[in-house]
């Protein structure tokens, strides 16, 4: 590990020069805020916006709106378990309505960070450790959104835990038949997999806060939390074991959990969900939000906190070259569900794809295809790839596409099934609307908190792929 | 400012932590699954009535047939509890004073019913049907115990769908002949085992109780 | 008890068991020393009262003390808990139906058709299956009310005989001279014999009748047919042709259910031989929906129809005395109508002596009188249709009111007595009842509510339900059945005769004596009357068969409307205000489950709507769901707009019935906070002199204004694309072909839908071996009357859930009618198709259940375990047939309301009441399959065919549905799946539904083909 090194001049690229520096214990190095020494600066950079005394105003105003939004949440669910769930849009025969759509929308933005620190770590891919952390953090509160809806969704909300296989007095078990089973496995697995996985990567960056900590506060709870790192070679030596470890066991856990949830809709016999292409084309829907998502956090993160030396625009450009990939690939699955709809020669099956584009709810399927297909094409220019401005409002664009991507699975193919009689229109609730918005309050909340009080970035990581770090 | 390091001390904690750690989840599963279960909270049961009925001298030392005056066991899906009249055929003449058949007398009188406490109470989505039982061979005794030695009717089985369950998959353990079922000491003929008596008696009557859902509910 | 004599042992309400020893609790009837019950009696309420508590909804929790009251004198034969049941009869606009009650420890829960009965032969309609839960209704009038300058005071039974008896005293003494009687018509020989000793006894005294929506017009064309009243019984089983002129006979007479009973038994293809029906309508009923040829004619226009056909008929056939002269009619010489015409007229002459032709109720006296000439110029009298005497007809409803509102608003009527009649609201327009009312010095009103005409009242006695009173009515042949109380009436009520009695001074009081004394002809000794009781009917009572005689008929005078063209004019459209198939004249408008049942050509729900036709709506710019003025001969109303398909051209309809402004929580009650609001709009407001069935002369005024109405299907509209996928589908759905081609390949329904070879991953389920249960619903008979949605209703205790809901998509009824039109929508042919539950063999919803609350029984039934299910709503998102109703909210919270407790007492105990938050749907009666194989077991012995039957099966008048065990090959059900109509839904899908249906096959005139 990059303990005692010669430390060329760090320039504001991240280039390397070649002036010789000295070397010191890197205990004192990371203390000593100023100097010109590369990783004392990195480490600063990051670990000073856990330290200042006062956020900037616009975190306060964030924070403020999206405790404002968790309000409403707790409203709105305290409506649900008092009422039933009737307060929401869902009907005969949209029986899942937004709880859904929202359940597969945050499991889907849930799925950035894990690729990023378990795929692209495999894959060697340099440039995710500016941004994995974060990427990280941001998955495992969208997961926390997710799990919201599959437990209150439900008629009798105070039974969920039937789902699970407990031995009881009724010799009942659940019924492993069931999708939403695999769901709860699945999911679970994933959320405490990423949460361990994310918590030990903050372990070394705790420690340096704990090192640096002025107030006794700070030194307690940040020492406690570092659980007596000490950085030596042989705690790096296991940290490292470990993090390979866990990156092997997550990465097929990335594709497992949205194969699973795509499972929910391939298994039934619906037209428009009885569709073998859905693991794949669900994943790849999945990474292409998470990586709109990452993207539309953090260019306010790095302008607000400082970070644009270590979240480079490079970084972002390359986010942006899988959300143009990861877009082509839900386009393509478009494309295919009306291929294979016609092919499929199934009358009901042909309908719903023609119901999708030009009945009812045409304007939904529309606003999907141009947010996920049509506007991610501009990623092909390098001048948008790389413009803050214009990424931003394609990223916010992609979440709201595939958002509808799963409204439009999900209700237009129930309000129009089988027997003509039985159709109906999905029409949502303000409790629905109200529900909805609660989610994004705790999810902002919860990052919000993140960037204040944890370090945002994997400082060692960053310097593990510092060009001063492989200066010889 | 000197750097934060766990005390020596919290070496101790360690183990102690992964010792609670350890043991605590199994503690409270024993805990809940003990405390839960209808063996724990149902069993037993045995409110105070009205009238200090004890079976223990009716059924047990007189006698009594239960059919005396749960007349309706053999038809109908509920054991009616008997009405004041049929107390009062004997009582009319025996204990004519005693205190504690006020109530019945009063009963008698005004017309009003004894309120009686229901003992063994299953749900109401629960559809237990009396006479299925009783007419197949099930004995009284299976699910209410040695009522003839209770001074107080106490609940004796949980009554809980996995006990329900136990029998109906494995019915020859509990079946005897059906002019049996008030006997509260039956024994299977001698030489043979109850598994052995019971699976005859089984094929004989073609018992296969059913253990769908709609069995009991509806 | 209160009015609970020796005969009727019954307890009243569980508000009393749960608390026995505190009378007060239950109602101010027990304040006065006359109704303080005697010990003796209230013996009796607890002995009954005991056995039920086993109903009182209980948990099992140990914290919750449970307690039983038993009986304190065992009653004889009867046993806690199984229930026991009794005949009785139901009258509805001067026809009786018996009915065969079903009542468990005292309480009537359901209501099924006595098979001896002739009319119902064991069937029954949506009305007969609701009446037991109006019974139990808590707006029902609970008390006697005195009403002194608007202040309303509840009053004792003693405070109105205090005023009663002087007060009648002193109208005797004038022979009744000013005191005059509202009532309904009636078929009750006990009302009559009450009715003559009324007269006897103050010979001064008049009596009107006033039936709002039940015509005079067939009597008086019989008079003018053959110079005497008559009424018809038809042979409906004996006729090959059947031509109705604007009768909906399979819905709106009293002998429907029958008819359509005889009209199924003639649609039998394997027989080779079926009826063939023709329908002339204004707009779609229930005939018109399973016609072989239908065509939407205006009312206005059926007269000129009427008289050609005679016209040409006779020319054929020869016809006694002079024919109708042809009518210059200018709609006859539409090409499609007269090719119609023609091919009719053709077939009717080649079939003398078995066809049959019939005349809506409501056509004017000369159509009628024209159909009797058809139909002996058919040679069909004596055959097809048989003539019983009638009653002279007295003067028609709209006279009736007429003449009594000028008495009353003259000064005549010193005394009004109302029974069981609701003027205020039903009068027409133009006449001002109420005003007329405030006229007269003392009104007396009997009534189940305390309703628009109560309030207006000075006294009202609240009158005892059908199901708590003796009575008895003559079905439409004249047998006479015996109506016997189920129930003591549960608010002390008096029933009609009984408060005659007690007004006129008869020396007999109760309505037990009154019935066997008007009866004693007939059933004179003890041992007959109980027989008649039980049975319900008492045989040899029908009247006997007569042969009038024909005489000439002057030709006709014509209005510019009955002969116009078919295109609709502004202002000049015909206006059809009919009753509504449900609600009747208004009567069952506070009852939930009629209110909530859709309409069988509409779908629609609480709500009333101006029908009208896709192109008359086109040319006067009116949209469906638009709020538009319909005027008419000076009254005018503002209502909502429907475009029906099948509507004539330039016809409108409205149903009468809704906007009631004190019928109930329900209906609408102006009082009543949380009573529903905009249940529709009063029709009886565009009723005038010249406007009474249907007239000519309205006018229709789009607004800009939208009005959300409740309908169960096609939602939101259906597009150009759902248009398109519903007609590709259909034939897929619902498989249909014509006679001929039937007999060419008896199996087409087995070939219309292409599918690779069905494998499938599961293993099977259902053990070849025991009882597989399976349903058959043959097509070809189903009428869509929805009498089985009720009786569903009624036996799986299934929630109301409310206006609001229904247009959400959240009604709850485990059955549903799906009706489907094909072709030009001015003259669009119909199909209906029940869809229950379909048992899947391979359910698709038991396999996504993460917790197994839907699971398949080994005898195939696709069970519904409530107490399990915590409402993923995955099954029903999974369910191809959109059969599963989930409960968003809690629908019986009403419950907590102690006024509302006594609700509770309609529930079927055997079957569990559903909490918030879990799914439901049909279990083929679940707890009618266990009871019966319980019972067979008990006395051991195999399960007999058709000893165990659906609710929906038990109401169908025509048999359509077929419940049973498919392991036995001889039983109804097996027959019928074995034959070649016999396809599943879906079958595709490879789910294996255990329901199954009978491909329809119309029998069309091949002239027309």
């Amino acid at each position: 590990m990059a303990a005692v090194v010669d430390l060329p001049e760090l320039q504001g690229d991240g280039t390397a020069g070649d002036a010789p520096a000295t070397p010191k214990d890197y205990r004192v190095w990371q203390t000593d805020s100023g100097g010109d020494n590369p990783f004392a600066k990195i480490t600063d950079t990051v670990i000073r916006i856990v330290e200042t005394p006062k956020p900037p105003r616009a975190w306060y105003i964030a924070i403020a709106i999206s405790l404002s939004w968790v309000g409403l949440l707790v409203l709105s669910l305290s409506r649900l378990f008092w009422e039933g769930i009737g307060i929401w849009g869902n009907m005969n025969p949209v029986g899942w309505g937004w709880d859904i759509v929202n359940f597969v929308f945050w499991v889907g933005i849930g799925h950035a960070g894990t690729l990023i620190s378990a795929i692209l770590f495999l894959l060697r891919q340099n440039w995710r450790t500016a941004i994995n952390r974060a990427a990280e953090a941001m998955t495992i509160f969208a997961v926390i959104c997710a799990l919201i809806f599959p437990a209150t969704h439900i008629g009798r909300p105070w039974l969920p835990y039937w789902m699970l296989p407990i031995p009881n007095q009724m010799d009942m078990w659940p019924q492993f038949r069931s999708p939403l089973d695999w769901d709860v496995f699945a999911v679970s697995t994933y959320f405490t997999v990423s949460l361990t996985f994310w918590f030990m990567g903050l372990i070394p960056d705790l420690a340096s806060i704990r090192d640096r900590a002025d107030t006794n506060g700070r030194r307690i709870v940040y020492g406690i939390l570092a659980m007596g790192w000490r950085g030596s070679a042989r705690q790096w030596h296991r940290y490292e074991r470990a993090y390979l470890i866990l990156a092997a066991l997550s990465t097929p856990l990335v594709l497992s959990v949205h194969s699973v949830v795509s499972f929910d809709f391939a298994t039934s016999q619906l037209p428009g969900w009885h569709a073998t292409i859905f693991p794949p084309y669900f994943v790849a829907g999945a990474i292409f939000s998470g990586f709109a998502m990452v993207v539309t956090l953090l260019i306010p993160a790095r302008q607000f906190f400082g970070l644009k030396n270590i979240i480079e625009i490079r970084h972002l450009e390359q986010m942006n070259k899988i959300i143009l990939a990861t877009g082509t690939m839900v386009g393509y699955a478009y494309a295919m569900e009306f291929f294979i709809a016609w092919y499929g020669a199934s009358h009901y099956e042909q309908f719903t794809f023609i119901n999708r584009a030009f009945g009812p709810y045409a304007w939904a399927y529309w606003t999907m295809v141009s947010c996920n297909v049509i506007f991610p094409q501009l990623f092909w220019f390098r001048k948008v790839r790389t413009n803050l401005g214009a990424m931003m409002v394609i990223c916010v664009l992609v979440n709201v596409g595939m958002w509808f991507e799963r409204f439009v699975i999900i209700a237009t193919s129930l309000a129009r099934d089988f027997l003509p009689a039985a159709w109906g229109y999905f029409v949502p609730t303000i409790w629905d609307f109200s529900t909805f918005l609660g989610t994004f309050g705790v999810f902002f909340t919860l990052f919000l908190l993140f960037c204040r009080f944890l370090p945002m970035v994997a400082t060692a990581e960053v310097k593990a792929i510092h060009p001063a770090a492989h200066g010889h | 400012m000197q750097p934060f390091v766990f005390p020596r001390w919290s070496n101790k904690l360690v183990h102690l932590a992964g010792a609670v750690l350890g043991v605590a989840p199994l503690y409270l599963i024993g805990l809940v699954w003990y405390g839960a279960s209808p063996k724990t909270l149902d069993v037993g049961y045995a409110p105070k009535q009205p009238v200090p009925y004890s079976h223990a001298l009716h059924a047990g030392e007189l006698g009594i047939d239960c059919r005396y005056c749960h007349t309706t066991v053999e038809q109908a899906a509920h054991a009616a509890i008997p009405a004041t009249e049929t107390c009062m055929n004997c009582h009319q003449r025996i204990h004519t004073r005693s205190p504690k058949l006020e109530p019945i007398r009063a009963s008698a009188a005004s017309g009003l019913p004894v309120e009686w406490t229901k003992v063994h109470d299953l749900p109401d989505y629960a559809y237990f049907n009396h006479s299925m039982h009783v007419d197949h061979g099930v004995g009284c005794v299976s699910c209410h115990g040695r009522i003839d030695t209770m001074e107080v009717v106490a609940q004796h089985e949980p009554l809980s769908m996995g006990w329900c369950l136990d029998c109906h998959r494995e019915p020859e353990k509990f079946l005897r002949p059906v002019d049996e079922v008030t006997n509260m000491n039956y024994a299977p003929p001698a030489g043979q085992t109850q598994l052995a008596a019971g699976l005859e008696l089984r094929r004989e009557h073609g018992i296969n109780p059913p253990t769908d859902c709609s069995t009991c509910h509806r | 008890m209160p009015s609970m004599n020796e005969d009727q042992r019954y307890w009243r309400s569980l508000t009393e068991l749960a608390t026995p020893s505190d009378e007060r609790e239950a109602g101010p009837e027990f304040e006065t020393p006359l109704d303080a019950p005697s010990q003796e009696e209230r013996r009796h309420f607890l002995k009954l009262g005991a056995a039920s508590i086993a109903l009182a909804s209980t948990t099992a929790c140990r914290w919750h003390e449970d307690h039983l009251l038993p009986h304190t004198q065992q009653p004889e034969g009867v046993v806690p808990g199984v229930p026991r049941y009794f005949t009785t009869a139901m009258e509805l606009g001067g026809a009786a139906l018996g009915l065969r009650v079903k009542s468990y420890d005292g309480r009537p829960i359901k209501i099924d058709g006595n098979p001896n009965h002739p009319d119902s032969l064991g069937a029954t309609g949506a009305r007969h299956q609701a009446a037991v839960l109006g019974l139990y209704d808590p707006d029902r009038s609970s008390s006697f009310v005195h009403i002194a300058g608007g202040a309303r005071s509840k009053v004792t039974e003693t405070d109105f005989r205090v005023f009663s008896r002087p007060h009648f005293a002193a109208l005797k003494a004038k022979q009744g001279r000013g005191l005059y009687v509202l009532s309904g018509s009636s078929s009750s020989p006990s009302v009559a014999d009450m009715k003559a000793r009324w007269h006897a006894y103050y010979p001064e005294a008049r009596w009107y009748e006033y039936e709002p929506v039940s015509s005079p017009n067939e009597r008086l064309g019989s008079q003018l047919a053959f110079g005497a009243p008559f009424k018809t019984v038809l042979r409906l089983d004996r006729a090959r042709v059947i031509l109705s002129l604007d009768a909906d006979f399979l819905a709106a007479r009293a002998d429907s259910l029958v008819l359509a009973r005889d009209w199924a038994r003639g649609r039998q293809p394997e027989s080779g031989q079926m009826n063939r029906l023709y329908v002339f309508e204004s707009s779609l009923g229930e005939t018109g929906a399973v016609a072989d040829h239908r065509y939407s004619l205006r009312a206005e226009h059926i007269k000129a129809l009427a008289a050609h056909l005679e016209g040409e008929l006779s020319k054929r056939l020869g016809a006694p005395g002079v024919a109708q002269p042809a009518p210059a009619a200018k709609f006859l010489e539409e090409p499609a109508l007269r090719k119609l015409v023609n091919a009719v007229i053709g077939d009717l002459a080649s079939q003398p002596g078995t066809s049959l032709v019939l005349v809506g109720a409501t056509q004017p006296p000369e159509v009628h009188a024209l159909g009797h000439r058809i139909n002996a110029v058919l040679r069909n009298l004596g055959t097809t249709v048989q003539y019983v005497a009638a009653e002279p007809s007295e003067s028609s409803p709209a006279e009736s009111i007429r003449s009594l509102s000028e008495d009353m608003l003259a000064g005549r009527v010193e005394t009004l007595l109302i029974l069981d009649s609701n003027p205020v609201y039903t009068a027409p327009g133009d006449i001002d009842f109420a005003a007329a009312l405030a006229k007269v010095p003392t009104k007396v009103s009997l009534g189940l509510y305390l309703d628009e005409t109560g309030r207006k009242c000075d006294w009202h006695v609240p009158q005892a339900h059908f199901l708590e009173a003796w009575g008895d009515g003559r079905a439409s042949d004249g047998t006479i059945s015996v109506q016997q109380p189920l129930i003591a009436p549960l608010y002390g009520g008096k029933s009609e005769i009984e408060l005659l009695a007690m007004l006129s001074g008869d020396a007999v009081s109760g309505g037990l004596e009154i019935v066997q004394r008007s009866l004693a002809k007939v059933a004179s000794e003890p041992r007959l009357w109980r027989k008649a009781v039980h049975d319900g009917v008492i045989p040899g009572t029908a009247l006997p068969i007569q042969q009038p005689a024909l005489r000439p008929i002057a030709a006709f005078e014509y209005s510019r409307g009955e002969l116009s063209g078919v295109e609709p004019e502004q202002g000049q459209l015909e206006l059809v205000l009919a009753a509504d198939p449900k609600l009747y004249d208004g009567r069952f408008s506070n009852n939930g489950w009629l209110m909530e049942l859709p309409d069988g050509a509409t779908k629609l729900t609480w709500d009333n709507a101006l029908l009208i036709s896709p192109n008359t709506a086109q040319a006067l710019g009116v949209k469906d769901g638009m709020l538009v003025t319909v005027s008419i001969e000076g009254q005018s109303l503002r209502v909502v707009a429907w475009l029906s398909p099948g509507q004539a051209t330039g016809s409108l309809k409205l149903y009468l019935g809704y906007g009631r402004t004190a019928a109930g929580r329900v209906g609408g009650d102006e009082e009543n906070p949380d009573a529903a609001v905009g249940v529709g709009v009063n029709a009886y407001r565009l009723r005038s002199k010249k406007v009474w069935d249907f007239a000519r002369g309205a006018k229709v005024e789009p607004s800009s204004d939208r009005y959300r109405v409740a309908s169960t299907q096609d939602k939101h509209g259906i597009d150009k694309i759902g248009k398109y996928g519903t007609a590709e589908r259909l034939p897929m759905l619902v498989r249909e072909a014509t006679l001929t081609e039937y007999e060419e390949h008896p199996d087409f329904a087995k070939h219309v839908v292409h599918h690779p070879p069905l494998l499938s991953l599961w293993q099977d389920p259902v053990k070849p071996e025991g009882h597989r249960w399976g349903m058959s619903i043959d097509l070809n008979k189903c009428t869509g009357c929805s009498g089985c949605v009720i009786a569903c209703q009624a036996e799986n205790n299934i929630p109301v859930v409310g206006k609001e809901r229904v247009a959400m998509g959240r009604e709850m009824q485990w059955l549903r009618i799906d009706r489907y039109f094909k072709g030009d929508p001015e003259q669009p042919e119909t199909v209906n198709q029940p869809v229950p539950c379909m048992h899947c063999e391979h359910a698709p919803c038991e396999q996504v259940c993460p917790v197994g609350a839907t699971t398949h029984s080994h005898e195939g039934l696709n069970d519904m375990t409530y107490n399990r299910c915590i409402g993923t709503r995955y099954c029903s998102n999974n369910c191809p047939y959109k059969v599963r109703k989930f409960n968003y909210f809690n629908f019986h919270e009403d419950l907590k309301d102690e006024k509302n407790q006594v609700q509770q007492m309609v529930y079927n105990p055997d079957v569990t009441v559903r909490f918030r938050g879990v799914m439901e749907k049909c279990t083929y009666c679940v707890q009618r399959i266990q009871e019966g194989k319980f019972r067979a077991s008990r006395e051991n012995r195999p399960l007999r065919d058709q000893e165990i039957t659906t609710a929906c099966q038990d109401s169908c008048p025509t048999q359509a549905i077929s419940f049973g065990d498919l392991s036995d090959s001889k039983s109804e059900v097996s027959q019928r799946k074995a034959s070649s109509r016999d396809y599943s839904l879906l079958e595709e899908l490879n789910v294996r539904p255990r329901t199954t249906y009978l491909a329809m096959v119309k029998n069309p005139n091949p002239e027309l083909s």
